[in-house]
């Protein structure tokens, strides 16, 4: 048998003050419990670990077991990760909490005993559970003794590895609950270690988000949930329901070739971004260079060669007016939008705010009166964005007009193709027949050859959207798309679309007066009004919280359980509750 | 409450089987018992008549068919009546109890010697294992555990006792003397009994040091000590406190488990130093085809093996609260 070693954690830097708190995210695997317990010097001796960890200018690798016992419990104390094994079988509750108190601190034996007990009820236990021994507890009453366990020699610094895995929501909350409130009580420095954003989201005032053993991104927990600037950052909070409970989940890819061999050669440091095999914005350099850690906004840093997510499109400074009749109006007026690759920005208003208008103007088929438009960083100038594959498209909002009804099928689509003339024929075939199939229209000859006048509305659209994806866009302009098709083809062509998002890192503006299909769709929201973007934030935030009077209005219109809810309730406790529809004003009141 | 029933029901089921197969089994042996009625093994064998033969037969109430003699049998057995030894002339239960204490002691001693020190020597083979006392411990118990206890037993007197002259060749005590007090011959007794516990203990070691070496190998990986260590306690609380008490669950069990072959546990070794105990007397009793003797024999080895059970159910239930 060859042995070989894993480096579970790498090049990894924490920093803990008084009284901070601190979110450990990552998937399982992560390197994250490698962490927590090389902290308290319990790995195996098989382990190794370099470099220092201080505390409060000890360095405690440099000590003895024996020297290390006193740091261990009485001033860094970890809640262990929740397991049937990680009590003593034999032991009573009562007797595992005790030998705590005798060992660290100076109670009286007797004096310990009750110290125990209420203990155990400010976990929210009673008395009569001490003498339970751990097979005869339930998984959430395991994790309160875990807590009060490690509470009981009152720790300066406390770590709670997965404090929340696989607890009932009642018991998740509680518990969440009660390790805020003490934690506020007593000031010691906190470190949560979870997969779980809804724990770090309450727990944690800032995040260190952990890829294979080495910190991809770090900033303070709020702005690190609603604009992740790292791909695998967004990814956990794309698979998070918590977060965003409208959005559709979706888990970051799971890289196709995994073996113990590729896997180790990634670690060894000169295999390039850990992330590599899953991100969707690499470039060559991610192949060979390990990124790392650079302040990328205030107070955040993250390590990616690119920057972070990368911004495809930016329009600033936008101004448009149209002349009508001798008088002027103003379609758009200093409106500023971005969109990051693999994100879905939605621009939402009423008819007539100047949606279209702002569309054009970011595809190039209008030309601003004012403003700087940016695609990949270049000046969107014209059809220099759209006329390339891996470039910008734009579908518009009417079919009709939008393709030439004399041509057929197959023609209307590989159009941009031919224009393009890269391609040789049988390729161009080959990727309208994957277009068709991907919107879901036939692939026959016969269908391909048909007249586009001979079809609906909603075929014809199909037929637009095909024409986009031909191109293999890396952002794509949907303007009203949906209002032409069924509610089965629009929820298919969504998914399709989402799917190419988080597959490719395709990026989307999607334009919409529909804001339940918004909700569905939207990682970052732009409300218009009167050729003004009025308010901007993530979905959720826009959704439950909505902060100008335009958008409370729209919202309230579409959802009003939301605004009637959220209405009176400050921002900061909607954050961190998952929102709840209630349509019982009884019960509403109970509540 | 009804687990508790049941287990008694268990036990008495247990117990009226062993009485039964007691009762059959030496009747189905070939021969009688008055074949060799007043002749030792090896003598010159006294050949009784027919007449006599049937003489005692209805004496000892053998000539009745099998159903009347067990329903006698099992009657005997609950008034206490084991029966009067055919060969030996003498009431069963006077001399099993004559027998047994040089077997309990043997038994006992050296299941509780090889206990402890296999458990000590596993417990450390598990503490250090890969290492040099692990594998030397691992070689040296393992391959004497292979020997059969009568193989150890007779190289043992040859050494200690024939060889080197330290030890007595047979027997439980010294014949024909008077002793002065109590430790002079309490003296004389372990003198005895050294080389037979020994044998039996070096037999018996191997058993135990696997057993308590696999049960610590699989506490020491256990999340709970991690969770033992993290607390920063001390390293004789984390061994004893919570290694220990777990790892030594299985120990006891197959302490008191093998403490149930007191009486028949040392046949094997009784026989090789001569020692006068229940295991040779069980060896004579079928050799003559003592049917009371035997039985009465039988009997106390499955009480013992019976009552040894319940003690260990009883303190297994005590040890670990995750059974019962």
């Amino acid at each position: 048998m060859g042995s070989y070693t894993i480096p579970a954690v790498q090049d990894m830097s924490i920093r803990l003050t008084k009284a901070m708190r601190l979110g450990i995210v990552g998937e399982s695997g992560s390197g994250k419990t490698t962490l927590a317990l090389a902290i308290m010097g319990l790995l195996e001796k098989r382990a190794s670990v370099n470099g220092s960890i201080r505390f409060a200018g000890t360095d405690l690798q440099q000590l003895s077991e024996k020297q290390r016992n006193p740091y261990r419990w009485s001033r860094i104390a970890l809640v262990f990760q929740n397991s049937l094994d990680v009590l003593n079988p034999v032991l009573t509750v009562h007797e595992q909490i005790w030998e705590c108190l005798v060992r660290h601190t100076t109670l009286a034996r007797a004096d310990a005993h009750e110290t125990v007990v209420s203990l155990l009820e400010s976990v929210g236990m009673a008395a009569e559970h001490g003498p339970y021994y751990p097979h005869q507890l339930s998984g959430g009453m395991r994790q309160r003794v875990l807590l009060a366990m490690a509470l009981s020699c009152d720790p300066e610094v406390l770590i709670l590895d997965e404090p929340t895995n696989a607890l009932d929501a009642v018991t998740k909350t509680d518990i969440i609950n009660r390790i805020a409130r003490i934690q506020q009580e007593k000031q010691f420095g906190l470190i949560v270690i979870s997969h779980e954003l809804q724990t770090i989201a309450r727990l944690t005032s800032r995040i260190s988000v952990m890829y294979r053993g080495r910190i991809v991104e770090e900033g303070p927990t709020g702005t690190m949930l609603s604009l992740p600037l790292h791909p695998y950052t967004r990814g956990l909070v794309h698979a998070s329901p918590d977060i965003n409970p409208w959005r559709d989940m979706w888990g970051i890819p799971e890289e196709s070739e995994t073996s113990e061999f590729s896997e180790s050669s990634e670690f060894s440091g000169n295999g390039g971004c850990p992330f590599v095999s899953r991100c969707c914005q690499k470039t060559d350099i991610c192949q060979t260079r390990v990124p790392s850690l650079e302040p990328a906004a205030p107070e955040r840093r993250v390590a990616c060669n690119r920057g972070g997510i990368v911004t495809l499109l930016q329009g600033t400074g936008i101004h448009k007016h149209f002349g009508v009749n001798g008088t002027s109006v103003r379609a758009c007026q200093d409106c500023c939008i971005r969109v990051r690759s693999g994100e879905a920005a939605v621009l939402i208003g009423e008819s007539g705010s100047g949606k279209t208008t702002l569309a054009n103007i970011l595809s190039g088929i209008l030309n601003p009166d004012r403003g700087d438009i940016r695609f990949n960083g270049e000046p969107v100038v014209r059809s220099r964005a759209s006329r390339r594959k891996k470039g910008m498209q734009i579908i518009f909002q009417d079919p009709y007009s939008a393709i030439n009804a004399n041509l057929g099928v197959e023609q209307a689509i590989r159009e941009p193709l031919d224009i393009l003339g890269q391609d040789l024929p049988e390729h161009k075939t080959a990727s309208v027949i994957r277009a068709l199939q991907q919107v879901g229209l036939p692939v026959d000859d016969h269908f391909r050859r048909r007249k586009c006048h001979t079809l609906s509305g909603g075929q014809r659209q199909r037929i637009a959207i095909a024409r986009a994806l031909v191109m293999d866009p890396a952002i794509l302009i949907a303007d009203e798309i949906s209002a032409m098709l069924d509610p089965s083809t629009q929820a298919n062509i969504l998914r399709l679309l989402k799917g190419l998002q988080n597959h490719h890192g395709f990026a989307m503006l999607y334009i919409t007066h529909d804001l339940a299909v918004a909700q569905k769709i939207a990682d970052w929201v732009y409300v218009m009004n009167h050729g003004k973007i009025v308010e901007q934030g993530d979905a959720r935030q826009i959704f439950t919280n909505p902060a100008h009077p335009y958008t409370r209005k729209l919202v309230g219109q579409h959802f009003p359980e939301i605004t009637r809810k959220t209405g009176d309730i400050p921002s900061s406790c909607v954050k961190n509750k998952p929102y709840v529809i209630t349509r019982n004003p009884a019960l509403a009141k109970a509540a | 409450m009804s687990r508790t029933i049941y287990k008694i029901a268990e036990y008495v089921l247990t117990f009226f089987f062993i009485i039964t197969l007691n009762f059959f089994l030496p009747r189905f042996m070939p021969g009688d018992p008055f074949t060799f009625l007043s002749s030792d093994a090896g003598d010159v064998t006294v050949t009784c008549s027919q007449a006599q033969i049937d003489r005692y037969k209805s004496y000892y109430g053998l000539d009745l068919p099998l159903k009347d003699q067990y329903l006698h049998y099992i009657g005997n057995l609950f008034t206490g009546d084991i029966g009067y030894s055919i060969y030996y002339n003498d009431d069963v239960v006077r001399i099993i109890g004559n027998r047994a204490c040089w077997t309990v002691m043997l038994v006992v001693v050296s299941l509780i010697l090889s206990g402890i020190i296999g458990t000590i020597i596993g417990s450390l083979s598990a503490w250090f294992r890969g290492r040099l006392f692990d594998r030397a411990a691992y070689l040296f118990l393992v391959g004497f555990s292979e020997i059969p206890a009568f193989l150890t037993g007779l190289v043992l007197l040859f050494v200690g006792g024939a060889w080197l002259g330290w030890f007595p060749l047979s027997g439980g005590i010294r014949p024909f003397t008077e002793f002065s007090s109590v430790i002079s011959r309490t003296a004389d007794i372990i003198h005895h009994a050294i080389l037979p516990v020994l044998a039996m203990v070096l037999t018996r070691l191997g058993d135990f040091y696997l057993l308590s070496r696999s049960s610590m190998l699989t506490v020491l990986s256990r999340d709970y000590m991690r969770t033992a260590k993290g607390k920063g306690l001390s390293k004789p609380r984390i061994l004893f406190g919570h290694a220990l008490r777990n790892a030594a669950i299985p120990v006891v069990t197959r302490l008191f488990l093998s403490l149930g072959t007191i009486f028949g546990g040392a046949v094997l070794v009784e026989n090789v130093f001569n020692y006068p105990g229940i295991g040779r007397l069980m060896r004579e009793a079928v050799m003559v085809r003592d049917y009371v003797l035997i039985q009465g024999i039988f009997i106390f080895v499955a009480l013992s093996v019976l009552s040894m059970n319940l003690i260990a159910d009883i303190l297994i239930r005590k040890m670990d609260p995750r059974i019962g």
